[in-house]
């Protein structure tokens, strides 16, 4: 009995505090709903209870809301699939053959991240209107890639380094060529690094506001970028309900996605390795 | 206003700036609180959260949902919930006996833009720290529990080697984006009160943009970059014990 007495107080302790976590979580959450459903005045009486004002949700269908809506899915669903299917092979090689100056271009690649974005946004403007990439879809995604592909290899090789080598030599031994062995093997091995990778690219596409707002006008505006504009014209700072409508609209696609992505982190391997 | 090079009298300034000096130091401060809360929270939760189960699904999407959200939202709530009328406001007055003042009392604005961060981006840590812990070889725990490891042994000796990697990785992108942070700090305190919560990027934001001292400001993103740069490579060696994430 003094075991089981045991087992349940940790089980209620343990209870308790990822209620306690998701209480907190969720209540910024639910307090952005609140603000997107009250009027002027309630939100500056606090807005936690809401009064099911829905103008700021009305002012936010406006046409060019869906045109970024769909141009956010496209692009970064575009921008999941092509930073996958270039890291893949590259993690792969960065982590398991070795050539000149492999680690200081590994490392090199995370350093496209450290630079504050305002410093490449010039040159990229010019660059990409002289290559007629400006406001389109495809040079929103190309720019993405510069930023994704790099955080993409570092997710899957830091999960392919902790495969042991011997796997790769075992399954060529017994007679699996090249294709087998990335495939049958190493494939569902770092099937949770493919998971967050997917959801890492899809999730920067999808919040990205500063390249957004610079290398799009009209015809290839993203959701975020939307945001920022609709605000400046109603004097962003001050009109909040707007805001909180938009931002809690950017979040309901990635509920979906990260539900499934949760899956597939999780599937755990219940086989073993070999 | 001549065009004149100037060799190296911006960086000379900047050893005599103690406005930049604080700014890079509390750029680095915020980053270790950051850090040193998010990866804890998010490993002990990837280990309570690892089960598939609906429950534990919902919660994983909870934790995950703030990152989600663009950064200028993110600011604009916080500075809704950190008045006196809002929910952060009224629980912290609740707690702190009615003193929380998050626009005047330096300890709690930073309380404040600390768990900000938190709540923003726990989610991502969190993620990669449960996939990395759904990638663990039981072989190698379940033989270490034969030897009669305890609970905290077969963590450190067991499964802690094998989730390097990944949380090296994620301790890097954490590093970097926190010591990149603008956005939600500036609309949610503007860097004060006084300069108390002024971070780096701010400071180079009003020296360019505000004052238009391009030069200056160009000046103090490269060293800026540069301590980044050493930064992120020192946390790599330590890390991975000097060997990087890649042999």
């Amino acid at each position: 009995m003094a075991v089981n007495f045991k087992d349940l107080t940790i089980k209620i302790i343990k209870i308790i505090f990822l209620a306690f976590v998701a209480a907190i979580f969720l209540l910024p959450v639910y307090f952005t709903f609140s603000v997107s459903i009250s009027s002027k005045a309630r939100i500056n009486e606090g807005a936690i209870v809401p009064d099911f004002y829905i103008g700021h949700w009305i002012e936010i269908t406006g046409g060019y809301w869906k045109t970024g809506l769909i141009n956010s899915v496209i692009v970064s669903i575009a921008c999941m699939g092509l930073a996958l299917a270039v890291s893949l092979p590259a993690a792969y090689i960065f982590v398991r053959y070795r050539f000149i100056a492999d680690k200081h271009l590994f490392f090199w690649f995370l350093t496209n991240r450290m630079a504050p974005p305002v410093v490449f946004s010039i040159p990229y403007l010019m660059i990409w209107r002289g290559l007629g990439l400006w406001d389109t879809q495809w040079g929103l995604i190309l720019a993405y890639m510069v930023f994704e592909v790099p955080i993409t290899i570092w997710i899957l090789a830091s999960f392919l380094a902790s495969i042991p080598r011997e796997i790769d030599e075992a399954a060529l031994i017994d007679g699996y060529g090249f294709r087998g062995l990335f495939f049958k093997f190493i494939l569902p091995l770092i099937r949770p690094a493919i998971g967050v990778a997917m959801f890492f690219a899809w999730l920067f596409a999808w919040t990205e506001m500063f390249f957004a707002s610079v290398l799009t006008s009209a015809v290839a505006k993203t959701i975020p970028a939307q945001l920022l504009t609709a605000l400046g014209k109603v004097g962003w700072g001050v009109e909040y309900g707007p805001a909180a409508a938009a931002g809690f609209v950017t979040i309901v696609p990635g509920l979906t996605l990260l539900y499934w992505a949760r899956r597939y982190i999780v599937k755990g391997f219940t086989f073993g390795r070999l | 206003m001549r065009n004149v090079f100037v060799g190296v009298l911006h960086f000379r300034d900047m050893f005599h700036d103690y406005r930049f000096r604080d700014a890079v130091l509390r750029s680095i401060t915020f980053a270790g609180a950051a850090l040193g809360i998010e990866l804890p929270l998010g490993l002990g939760l990837a280990y309570l959260l690892r089960r598939p189960s609906i429950i534990n699904s919902i919660i994983t999407a909870l934790v995950a949902l703030p990152t989600l959200f663009p950064p200028v939202t993110i600011g604009m709530m916080w500075l809704l919930m950190a008045r006196r009328n809002g929910p952060v406001g009224m629980i912290m007055n609740w707690l702190l006996g009615g003193t929380y003042d998050p626009f005047g009392n330096t300890l709690h604005a930073w309380g404040t833009v600390v768990l900000m961060d938190v709540w923003h981006w726990t989610g991502l840590t969190f993620l990669v720290c449960l996939a990395a812990v759904s990638g663990i070889d039981e072989s190698y725990v379940i033989s270490a529990r034969t030897e009669g490891a305890t609970r905290w042994q077969v963590f450190r000796y067991a499964e802690f080697p094998q989730i390097v990697p990944p949380l090296t990785f994620i301790a890097l992108l954490r590093l970097i984006d926190a010591l990149k942070i603008f956005d939600e700090v500036y609309i949610l305190t503007g860097g004060g009160p006084g300069l108390d919560t002024e971070f780096i990027t701010q400071y180079i934001r009003t020296v360019g943009l505000e004052q238009w001292i391009i030069g200056y400001a160009s000046a103090m993103s490269l060293v800026f970059l540069f301590t980044v740069l050493i930064l992120s490579w020192a946390m790599l060696m330590v890390l991975t014990g000097g060997r990087g994430l890649i042999e």
